[in-house]
Order: C-alpha cells, then sequence, then structure tokens
C-alpha cells in the first residue's frame, strides 16, 4: 500500500531523510517512533506529498506520489490525515468541517454528506457537537472531528501526525479510544506519536527513527522488550522512566 | 465667517462634482479590489511565473506617483490610437494604483492564514483554488478589512487627481469656482466638507464591518 524505497529528502543543505526504506501494508498499523527532529512527522508528511522527496521512490496506493503526472487531489482523497493542531477550519461549525470535502471533492450530495459526517460523528462520540464551531470545544473534541473529518473521506489510509501532543492529558485518552477502534476495523494506519502505551497496544510494527534514518522495524512486543539498537535502548529508558 | 453664499450660488457645480468623485471613487474601488485579489493570488500562488508577474505589478505600479499613472491613460494611450475621456482615464488610474497596495493588504492577510490550514484543506484532496475559496480568503477577509478600509479611504481622497486632467471631480470644480468667483478659502473648504462626507461614513463603515466580523468566526 505504501512504500519508500532508498527515499532520501534535504532541506536545503539538511538531510532530512536518509535512504529511507519501508513498506506498509493494507490494514498495517504502523506507529513510528523517535526523538524530536529525526524526521518522523516529514516521513508521514511525505505519504501524501504535503513534502516532496529528493530523491528515491515512494508509492502510495500504486501511484508514484512524485510524478508529475499524476493528479495529486486523486491520490489525496484516499488519504486521511489528522494534525498536531488539528487545523479544523474555524470559521465552519463541525458539521460544515466534514462535509466540505465529500461535497467539493467527491461531489457528494448535502443530504448524504451529512448523514455520513453524523454517522462518524457518532463514532468518535460527539454527535451533540455538529453545529458548534472548533472554537468552542475542547482539544480532544477537535482531534475526534478532525478525525471524522478524514474518515467522511472513506480513505484507504488515515496518517497521524502526532494527534495527541497538544492534547491536555485528561483527554488524550479519548482520541486514542478512537483510534484504536479505527485500528480494530482494519484500517491502514501510519501513527507518528509519543504514546507508548498506545504504540505496544495497537501498532503491528513499530518504526524507530533517528537523525532521518530508520534505526529499527519491529513487531511491538519484540522492541518494547528487547531493542537491537543503542540508541532505541537509550530513548525508550528515558521516555518509559520518568 | 464662512461665505456660504458660494456654497448656495454654485450647488449644482458641486454636487455634480460630489457626484462624479462618488461614481469614480465606487468603480475604482470596485476594480481595484478585484485586481487586486487577483495580483495577491498570483504572488503567493505556487506558479513562479505568476508570481513573478505579480510582484512586477505591485513594485512597478505603487512606485510610480498617482498623477503619472493617469497621465498615462489620458496621454500615453491616445499615441496608440486608444482615446479616453478624462474621467474615464482618471478612474482607470485610480484604480490600478490603488489595487498595487490592495494586492499587498491582501497578500498578508492571505498569508496571515495559518499554514495547517492550507495542509489540512489540500490533504483532503481540495485544489488550490477551493482551498482559497473555501477555506483562506474567507478567514483573511477578517484580517484584511481595516487595512483595507484604510486603502478606500485613500482612494477617495486620491480621486481628487481626476482633477488635474479636467475629470469633472469635486477638485475640478472647486478650482473653476475658485477661479471664476476669485475665493480660494471658503470654496475649497466646501470641497473638503463633501469628501468629508464621502470619507467619514465609509471610515464608521469599516468600523462597524470589523465590529460585526469579530463576532462571528
Amino acid at each position: 500500500m505504501i512504500y519508500f524505497h532508498q527515499v532520501n529528502k534535504y532541506y536545503g543543505d539538511f538531510h532530512v531523510l536518509k535512504d529511507i526504506n519501508l513498506t506498509i501494508h493494507q490494514g498495517e498499523v504502523v506507529v513510528i517512533i523517535g526523538p524530536s527532529g529525526s524526521g518522523k512527522s516529514t516521513l508521514v508528511r511525505c505519504i501524501n506529498r504535503l513534502e516532496t522527496i529528493s530523491s528515491g521512490e515512494l508509492i502510495v496506493d500504486n501511484v508514484k506520489v512524485n510524478d508529475k503526472h499524476i493528479d495529486i487531489n486523486q491520490l489525496r482523497r484516499n488519504i486521511g490525515m489528522v494534525f498536531q493542531h488539528f487545523n479544523l477550519y474555524p470559521h465552519m461549525t463541525v458539521l460544515q468541517n466534514i462535509t466540505l470535502a465529500p461535497m467539493k471533492v467527491l461531489r457528494i450530495p448535502e443530504k448524504e454528506a451529512k448523514e455520513t459526517a453524523m454517522y462518524y460523528l457518532e463514532k468518535v462520540g460527539i454527535p451533540d457537537k455538529a453545529n458548534a464551531y472548533p472554537s468552542e470545544l475542547s482539544g480532544g473534541q477537535q482531534q475526534r472531528v478532525a478525525i471524522a473529518r478524514g474518515l467522511a473521506m472513506k480513505p484507504k489510509i488515515m496518517l497521524f501526525d502526532e494527534p495527541t501532543s497538544a492534547l491536555d492529558p485528561e483527554t488524550i485518552g479519548e482520541v486514542l479510544d478512537v483510534m484504536k477502534q479505527l485500528a480494530k476495523e482494519g484500517m491502514t494506519m501510519v501513527v507518528v506519536t509519543h504514546e507508548m502505551g498506545f504504540a505496544r497496544e495497537v501498532a503491528d510494527r513499530i518504526v524507530f527513527m533517528d537523525q532521518g534514518r530508520i534505526l529499527e522495524e519491529a513487531p511491538p512486543e519484540e522492541f518494547f522488550a528487547n531493542p537491537k539498537e543503542e540508541r532505541a535502548k537509550v530513548f525508550l529508558r528515558r521516555i518509559l522512566n520518568h | 465667517m464662512l461665505r456660504y453664499s458660494i456654497l448656495f450660488d454654485h450647488w449644482d457645480m458641486y454636487l455634480q462634482g460630489f457626484t462624479n468623485t462618488l461614481k469614480a471613487s465606487v468603480l475604482a474601488l470596485i476594480g481595484s479590489l478585484a485586481i487586486g485579489i487577483i495580483i495577491a493570488i498570483f504572488r503567493i500562488a505556487p506558479i513562479r511565473p505568476l508570481n513573478w508577474l505579480g510582484a512586477a505589478y505591485v513594485e512597478f505600479i505603487r512606485n510610480i506617483p498617482l498623477v503619472l499613472i493617469v497621465f498615462v491613460f489620458f496621454v500615453g494611450l491616445p499615441a496608440v490610437g486608444i482615446r479616453l475621456d478624462p474621467f474615464t482615464a482618471g478612474t482607470l488610474g485610480l484604480m490600478v494604483y490603488t489595487a498595487a497596495f490592495i494586492a499587498e493588504v491582501i497578500r498578508s492577510g492571505i498569508l496571515a492564514v495559518p499554514k495547517g490550514q492550507m495542509e489540512a484543506a489540500r490533504s483532503s484532496g481540495l485544489t488550490y483554488l477551493q482551498t482559497m475559496r473555501y477555506i483562506i480568503l474567507p478567514q483573511a477577509i477578517k484580517i484584511v478589512i481595516p487595512p483595507l478600509g484604510n486603502q478606500f479611504i485613500n482612494l477617495v481622497k486620491n480621486s481628487s487627481v481626476l482633477g488635474v486632467i479636467a475629470g469633472f471631480d469635486l477638485m475640478y470644480f472647486g478650482d473653476l469656482i475658485s477661479s471664476e468667483t476669485f475665493v480660494t478659502f471658503d470654496v475649497y473648504i466646501f470641497v473638503a466638507l463633501f469628501y468629508l462626507v464621502l470619507t467619514i461614513p465609509l471610515s464608521l463603515g469599516v468600523g462597524y464591518l470589523e465590529r460585526r466580523l469579530a463576532k462571528t468566526r
């Protein structure tokens, strides 16, 4: 479903991604962890071309992402994305936030788009907030709306870029619960997170990155019990024993 | 004491000037807003040649005196066979000139919308133009209302440039009345008052709009 082959990316002179090789299959939940600045977010943002790659090959849903001749909007409708800072549209209600892309991109009639939106709002547990504005919601609620907004496009892949990092501790759980549910239903998910509990419980595979490289790739039970790389051991020690 | 007889004796000239100034202002305002939005989008669209075109427009136009631009329309165009009456030439010059400033105001407003808005919209499959229309511009408008109001007020005052090329505006008739009556001070005070009749409501209107938009999201 997602295939990185020898992908490199530079910001000017700064080498952000180094020789990335990674394959993610349909229905897999891959959690990317690592210290900040290690290139995790950049890696995820390459998948829907919010960032372009400098060299190598990146194929998503059988499409060469960086090919000039592809219709990137066509690819993006199949990839939902959830951001650290939610990025809800502040001038629209929750319902409008969710129905916009289905109506404008997929040309779904308003009535049907609203029904779909309500279905996903039920699913993330806040149907009563349909007519509220984002500023009236808590962080956790906003992020659940953002997830519903992504799902309303019925994507094949969902990307999560530190979805709980901007949340206060009390609301992290409600967002993680929604993501767990989604994983159970077989969604292909790529998640950048510092939530080790989530990674351990939900991931099919952990990808550990440092300084732009993938240092280790392993199933969670193996990775957490017995990390092979020294850098991964140090990282885990630091974040698990505080 | 002001000589009010000047105002009453030349009422129809003042009124004609006022009407023409109002007309020129409204036309130039609508036109410069439209051109300004297009130039602003040129400047930030992810297409290099458009960026250059937009930047060239802004830098070229805003760094030339308004009077000269009006002259280009009034005496420059006839040289290539396009003849415009003074009112049209003046209004077009004013429109083209103000558009450069409005483009900059709108560009800064668009850039003030957080980057995540564009990313969220584009990652959902919306095109660049759809994102502009539904997400970025509605938020940018709120940001640009106050500086845009300044530009509009400047535009009304700058419309006095029409007087230079006999554009039958307030300033033109002010000059005319003054040369007929040999009165200067009183004549121009009344001209100033007519300008205030236009600019003060505009100023209040912008303030009202600003407060109203602040309440909505």
